[in-house]
C-alpha cells in the first residue's frame, strides 16, 4: 500500500503512446520499482540483470530507450552501449541513458558519456524518470523522422568562427550558449545539467542573446543556479560575470564566483533545485548567488529596470510579489516610476509645456510695473533698443525700485500665445508617443527584494518549512530502495502482524555546521553517522541517506521501542563524529500507514 | 426734559410755513431737493419703463478679470459663480497680485480643471490697477468685466451688462450691486440700505439722466477698445470712478444696468466702514478736483452741460452739504439756545418720513434687494446716514483738502504713492 500511495502521487501526465523501454539493472530492488513505475505510464518493460542479457535483448527486439546500470555483472553499462551503438545501427538503437550511483568512474573512461544520450544519476528521482524516459523516445522518434525523410536539413549555423574565450581555456566545466542550449534545445551535456549534475560550473554566453531567449533557461530544470558567465558583454547585470573584457584581478574573480556557487548550490534543497516553479527557482537563484534581487536602472526595456537575473522585469516582480506575500522575501523600495497610460511604458520624456496646447515651446518672459501709470505688462512691450520705454505713458523708465519693478515672470507659449505663471509639466511616451499630464499618470513603485530567514530556510530545507507539504513522510523525499523495502515490510505487515518502525532522522545543528565548516564536512559526518548506526543495530535494518532527512527501517519491533533503542544508540554513533549533529528520531509505526 | 420737549413740539405747530423755512433753511436747501430728484426719478422710472435694450451681439468675446490679493478663500467661489452664468464668459483671467496666502496655489489648481484660461502670481504686490492692467493686457475679449473676488453673480447677471453694449457708444456699463452680508450686523444693514438708495436706485436715475460717473470695480464691463484707448487703469485709489470719468471724457456713455446683479460683503464693523469711506471720499475728492478738474473748466475742451451735472450734484449734496451742516447746526444753537436741540429732532422726524419714503420707493424700483428685512432698521438709518456719516464725510474730505492723506493709502503699494498723480 505505501508503494501504491507512492506512486498515487505522481502526476498523471501519462503518454499517449506506450514505450518498449528495456532495464538492465541488477538490483531487484531498482528494477522492481522502475517495472512498477514505467509499467504505469503504459510502457512495455523489459528487465535484464547482466550486461550479457541486456545486450542479447537490444540484438532480438526494438526498444525505443534502453536504462543501462553502469555497473551490471558480466559486461558493464558502457560495454554494452558501445557494442549495441557499433552492431546496431540507425533505426535499432534506442536512446540510450546510463543510470549510476558512480558517475565519476563512468566519466573516467574515456569517451564515457559519448556513449549515452544521457547519464542518470542515483538515486533515482522517481518522479522523473518517467518524464525523461519520455522525452528521450521522443527525441529519438524525431531523429527518426529526418533518416527517413532526409528533407531539407536546417541551414547550418553561419560559420562564423568563434575564438574561444581565455575563459574556456580555464579547465571549468561550461555549458556555452547557443553551443548547449537554446531557446528549442539542449545538449546531452546540459541535459545532464538539467539533473542536477553538479560537476558543471557555469553557462557561458558566446553569443549576444535577448533576455527572453535567455528566459528559456528559467524552463528547464537546475539550469537556473547556474552562474551565467557574458563574453558578449551585452546582458548588463543580468549576467553574473562579465567576460568580455578580462583581466587577471577579474579571471581570479570567476574562480570565486564560481566557488560560491558550487558552495552554496550543495547547500540548495533539491525540491528547489530540480523545481519547475517560477517563484521557488527565484528563491533558489537568489540563495545560490547569495545576492539580493537587486533591481537597476536600464534604458534598454520599456520598463527601465532590470534585474540581477536572466528573466524579464515583469515576470520577476510578479512572482516576487508573490513571494513576498507568502513571508519569503521582503521589499526594498528601489524606484517611483510615472506609466504611460496607453501602452505602459515607463520611459517618459518629461517636459515642461503649455497646459493649453501643450507645446513645449515656451519662454519665459518677466514683467515689468510701472509706478506711475500703472501699466503693467511684459518687458517686450517696453524694450526700445537698451531703453525701457512705457507703451502707456512713453515714459522712459529710469530707476529701478523707484519707477518700476518686476513682479513676477510669465510663461509664455510660442504655439498658442497662451500665458501662465507657471509651466505645466507633461510626459510624452517615447514607446507609442500618447501624453499624459504629470498629475494623473500613475504610478508604480519598483522594488528590489532580499531573502527573509524563511527564504533562506525553505531555500536549504525545501518545502517542508512551507507548511503546505508538512506531513510527517513525503513519499517524494524517500529514496527509491526505502519505498520498496517499505512495501515489503508493509505486505508482512499485512500478512503476518511483524511490527515495523520506519524512523525519520533529522539533524537540528545542520545549519550550523554548514555555516561553520562548510556543506561538505557536514555531509561527511552524516555519512559516518549513519554507517555507525547501521553497524550498531542488531535488527534487520535498511538505513538510506535521504535527501533532508535520512531514514531506518527496523523490522520486528514497533515505533515506541525504536525509538527507545535509537535515542539509546545515538551516543555510540556521534561519538567518533568531530562534531555533534544534533540527530533527532521520529518513529512511525505501520498505524501511521494506512 | 419732558417740559422742553412739549414746549419744542408746541412750537413747531405753531409755526407757519414762512417761518418753518427760516428754521429749517438746511433742510429746504440740501435735503428736499435731493429727496425731490430721486422721487422724480423713480416716478418716471415707473412710469417710463425702459424700452428693451436689443441685445448684445451674441459674438461677442467676454473676458473676466479678477485682481485679487490673498484672495484664497473667495476665488473658488467668484469663478464658479460666473461659470454658471447663462452666457459664460468666454475667458477668464486671475491676477494674484503679490498674495502671501495660498491663492497662487487655488488658481493653479482651477486652471488645471480648465475652469480659468490664465492665472498670473506677481511676487510683489503691484496694487489694483496694475493688476488688471497686467489681465487687460491679455484680454482677448470684445468685452471686457472686472469683477472683485468677494463677488457673487445672478445667473443673468452677464447676459443683462452685456446688453447695453448694442449700443456702440457704450463705453461702459456698471453691474447692480446688492449688499450679500445686510443681516451680519447693525452697520451691514445701514449699508444694505444706502446701497439699495443709492446704487440699485440712484444709478438708475442717473443712468436715465445719462448721470451715472462711477462703474464701480465690483462689477464693472467696458467695451476693450475704450479702456484699452484710455490706457487702462491708473495708478492710485478710486480707479472705478477715474476710469469713468476718462471713459467720459473721451465721449463714451457710461451706463448702468440694474439687472446686472451682483452680491457682495461690505465692512462689518464700523471702524471698518469708516476706513473704507475715508478712502472713497478722499480719492473722489482728489479725482474730480485735482486729476480731472478740467470738467469744471468751461474753457476746458473736457468741459460739457452732461459732466457739469454729476459734478454739481457731488459738489452740492456731498461736499457742501457736509460743510454748512456744522455751521447750520451752530446757527442753530447760537439763535435758539434750548429750544436748538428740539428744532433738530423735529427736523429729524422729517428727515426720517423722507427716508421712509425713499426707502419705500427704492424698493419699488430695486425688487431683487430684499427690503421688507431692511424696514426694522430705517430709524437708525436715518439717523447714522444723515448724522454721523455727514461727519465722516466732513473729516475725509478736510483730511484729503489739507493733508492729502489719499496719498498715504495702504490700498496702494507705497512705492507707487511715491510717484503717480
Amino acid at each position: 500500500m505505501t508503494a501504491i500511495r507512492a506512486t498515487n502521487l505522481e502526476p498523471a501526465s501519462h503518454p499517449l503512446t506506450g514505450r518498449r523501454v528495456l532495464v538492465a539493472e541488477d538490483s531487484p530492488t531498482t528494477h522492481e520499482i522502475l517495472k512498477l513505475l514505467l509499467t504505469q505510464r503504459g510502457h512495455q518493460v523489459d528487465i535484464a540483470t547482466d550486461g550479457e542479457q541486456a545486450l542479447e535483448a537490444l540484438r532480438r527486439n526494438h526498444y525505443d530507450v534502453a536504462l543501462l546500470d553502469f555497473h551490471l555483472p558480466k559486461m558493464d553499462g558502457l560495454q554494452v552501449a558501445t557494442a549495441a551503438k557499433s552492431e546496431l545501427g540507425g533505426r535499432d538503437l534506442p536512446r540510450l541513458i546510463a543510470i549510476t550511483a558512480d558517475l565519476p568512474g563512468l566519466l573516467a573512461h574515456t569517451g564515457g558519456c559519448e556513449n549515452f544520450d544521457l547519464v542518470i544519476p542515483k538515486p533515482l528521482d522517481i518522479y522523473r524518470i518517467g518524464q525523461l524516459l519520455e522525452e528521450q523516445a521522443q527525441l529519438r522518434d524525431e531523429q527518426q523522422a529526418e533518416i527517413v525523410e532526409p528533407g531539407p536539413q536546417p541551414a547550418p549555423a553561419p560559420a562564423s568562427v568563434r575564438q574561444p574565450s581565455a575563459i574556456e581555456g580555464l579547465g571549468y566545466d561550461f555549458l556555452l550558449w547557443p553551443q548547449d542550449i537554446d531557446v528549442r534545445r539542449l545538449s546531452a551535456r546540459a541535459m545532464q545539467a538539467t539533473l542536477g549534475d553538479p560537476r558543471f560550473d557555469a553557462i557561458l554566453i558566446t553569443q549576444p542573446v535577448s533576455v527572453e531567449a535567455l528566459s528559456s533557461l528559467w524552463e528547464r530544470k537546475a539550469l537556473y543556479v547556474l552562474p551565467i558567465v557574458d563574453l558578449t558583454g551585452t546582458l548588463g547585470q543580468m549576467a553574473d560575470f562579465d567576460g568580455s573584457q578580462l583581466s587577471k584581478v577579474d579571471m581570479e574573480r570567476l574562480g570565486g564566483l564560481i566557488r560560491d556557487f558550487q558552495d552554496r548550490r550543495a547547500r540548495l534543497h533539491r525540491d528547489l533545485l530540480l523545481s519547475d516553479k517560477l517563484g521557488e527557482q527565484l528563491i533558489g537563484r537568489m540563495f545560490v548567488a547569495n545576492r539580493p534581487l537587486t533591481a537597476a536602472l536600464d534604458p534598454r526595456y520599456c520598463h527601465l529596470a532590470s534585474y540581477d537575473v536572466p528573466l524579464g522585469r515583469r515576470l520577476v516582480t510578479r512572482e516576487a510579489e508573490v513571494l513576498c506575500e507568502h513571508g519569503l522575501l521582503k521589499r526594498e523600495f528601489f524606484e517611483r516610476f510615472h506609466i504611460c497610460p496607453a501602452c505602459d511604458s515607463y520611459r517618459l520624456h518629461v517636459r515642461e509645456e503649455c497646459s493649453q496646447c501643450r507645446s513645449s515651446n515656451l519662454s519665459e518672459e518677466q514683467y515689468l510695473h510701472h509706478f506711475r501709470c500703472a501699466f503693467q505688462g511684459p518687458e517686450a512691450d517696453f524694450r526700445r533698443g537698451d531703453q525701457l520705454i512705457c507703451p502707456k505713458c512713453h515714459q522712459e523708465l529710469t530707476h529701478f525700485g523707484f519707477d518700476y519693478d518686476r513682479p513676477g515672470t510669465m510663461i509664455v507659449c510660442g504655439s498658442c500665445g497662451h500665458a501662465a505663471s507657471e509651466p505645466s509639466v507633461g510626459f510624452v511616451c517615447l514607446d507609442c508617443g500618447a501624453h499624459t499630464d504629470s498629475d494623473v499618470a500613475a504610478t508604480r513603485d519598483i522594488f528590489s527584494y532580499q531573502l527573509t530567514d524563511g527564504g533562506v530556510s525553505f531555500a536549504e530545507k525545501g518545502g517542508t518549512v512551507l507548511g503546505y507539504a508538512r506531513e510527517a513522510l513525503r513519499f517524494a523525499d524517500l529514496p527509491l530502495e526505502l519505498v520498496v523495502a517499505l512495501n515489503a515490510a508493509a505486505k508482512k505487515y499485512n500478512e503476518d502482524k511483524t511490527p515495523f518502525a520506519l524512523v525519520n532522522i533529522l539533524y537540528r545543528k545542520e545549519s550550523e555546521i554548514v555555516a561553520e565548516h562548510g556543506a561538505r564536512r557536514f555531509a561527511q559526518a552524516r555519512d559516518l553517522f549513519i554507517e555507525n548506526l547501521r553497524a550498531a543495530l542488531d535488527k534487520p535494518n535498511t538505513v538510506v541517506r535521504g535527501q533532508s532527512y535520512d531514514f531506518a527501517l527496523l523490522e520486528g519491533i514497533g515505533p515506541e521501542q525504536a525509538q527507545v533503542d535509537l535515542d539509546h544508540l545515538k551516543e555510540g554513533a556521534s561519538r567518533a563524529l568531530s562534531f555533534d549533529l544534533g540527530a533527532q528520531f521520529q518513529a512511525f509505526g505501520p498505524e501511521d500507514f494506512s | 426734559m419732558w417740559q422742553t420737549a412739549s414746549d419744542g413740539i408746541t412750537y413747531l405747530l405753531s409755526q407757519s410755513g414762512e417761518s418753518l423755512l427760516r428754521l429749517f433753511w438746511f433742510v429746504a436747501i440740501f435735503e428736499i431737493p435731493r429727496y425731490m430728484l430721486g422721487f422724480i426719478a423713480v416716478t418716471v422710472l415707473s412710469f417710463c419703463p425702459k424700452t428693451a435694450r436689443p441685445g448684445a451681439v451674441d459674438d461677442d468675446r467676454i473676458t473676466v478679470l479678477i485682481a485679487g490679493h490673498n484672495e484664497e478663500d473667495s476665488i473658488g467661489r467668484c469663478v464658479q459663480s460666473l461659470l454658471e452664468q447663462s452666457r459664460p464668459p468666454d475667458e477668464i483671467i486671475v491676477v494674484s497680485d503679490g498674495s502671501t496666502d495660498r491663492m497662487p496655489e487655488k488658481l493653479r489648481q482651477l486652471q488645471e480643471r480648465g475652469l480659468i484660461q490664465e492665472a498670473h502670481c506677481t511676487q510683489v504686490r503691484s496694487g489694483k490697477s496694475a493688476a488688471v492692467n497686467l489681465a487687460l493686457g491679455r484680454a482677448t475679449g470684445d468685452i471686457v468685466i472686472n469683477v472683485d473676488c468677494d463677488c457673487t453673480f445672478d445667473r443673468h447677471a452677464l447676459k443683462r451688462i452685456l446688453e447695453p453694449f448694442a449700443d456702440p457708444r457704450t463705453g461702459a456699463v456698471a453691474g447692480n450691486i446688492i449688499v450679500g452680508n445686510a443681516t451680519d450686523s447693525l452697520v451691514t444693514a445701514y449699508q444694505a440700505i444706502e446701497y439699495m438708495i443709492s446704487i440699485s436706485q440712484g444709478k438708475q436715475a442717473a443712468d436715465f439722466t445719462n448721470q451715472m460717473s462711477c462703474v464701480s470695480g465690483a462689477f464693472g464691463a467696458f467695451r476693450r477698445v475704450a479702456l484699452h484707448r484710455a490706457g487702462g487703469f491708473d495708478a492710485g485709489g478710486g480707479e472705478d470712478l477715474d476710469v469713468t470719468l476718462k471713459l467720459r471724457k473721451a465721449g463714451w456713455r457710461t451706463l448702468f444696468d440694474a439687472g446686472a446683479i451682483c452680491y457682495t460683503n461690505v465692512p462689518e464693523t464700523f471702524s471698518a466702514l469708516v476706513r473704507q469711506r475715508f478712502r472713497w471720499e478722499r480719492d473722489a475728492v482728489r479725482l474730480r478736483y485735482r486729476k480731472h478738474r478740467d470738467f469744471l473748466n468751461p474753457f476746458s475742451a473736457a468741459f460739457s452741460v452732461r459732466d457739469l451735472a454729476h459734478e454739481l450734484d457731488f459738489i452740492v449734496f456731498n461736499i457742501a452739504s457736509a460743510i454748512v451742516f456744522p455751521i447750520y447746526l451752530v446757527w442753530l444753537f447760537v439763535t435758539y439756545g434750548d429750544l436748538a436741540l428740539t428744532i433738530l429732532i423735529g427736523a429729524q422726524v422729517g428727515m426720517l418720513v423722507l427716508d421712509s419714503l425713499t426707502f419705500v420707493l427704492a424698493a419699488l424700483v430695486a425688487p431683487r434687494v430684499k427690503a421688507l428685512r431692511l424696514v426694522p432698521y430705517i430709524v437708525g438709518y436715518s439717523l447714522f446716514n444723515g448724522l454721523v456719516m455727514r461727519f465722516v464725510r466732513l473729516a475725509a474730505y478736510l483730511q484729503e483738502w489739507v493733508f492729502e492723506a489719499s496719498y498715504r493709502d495702504t490700498y496702494v503699494p507705497s512705492k507707487v504713492h511715491r510717484v503717480r498723480w
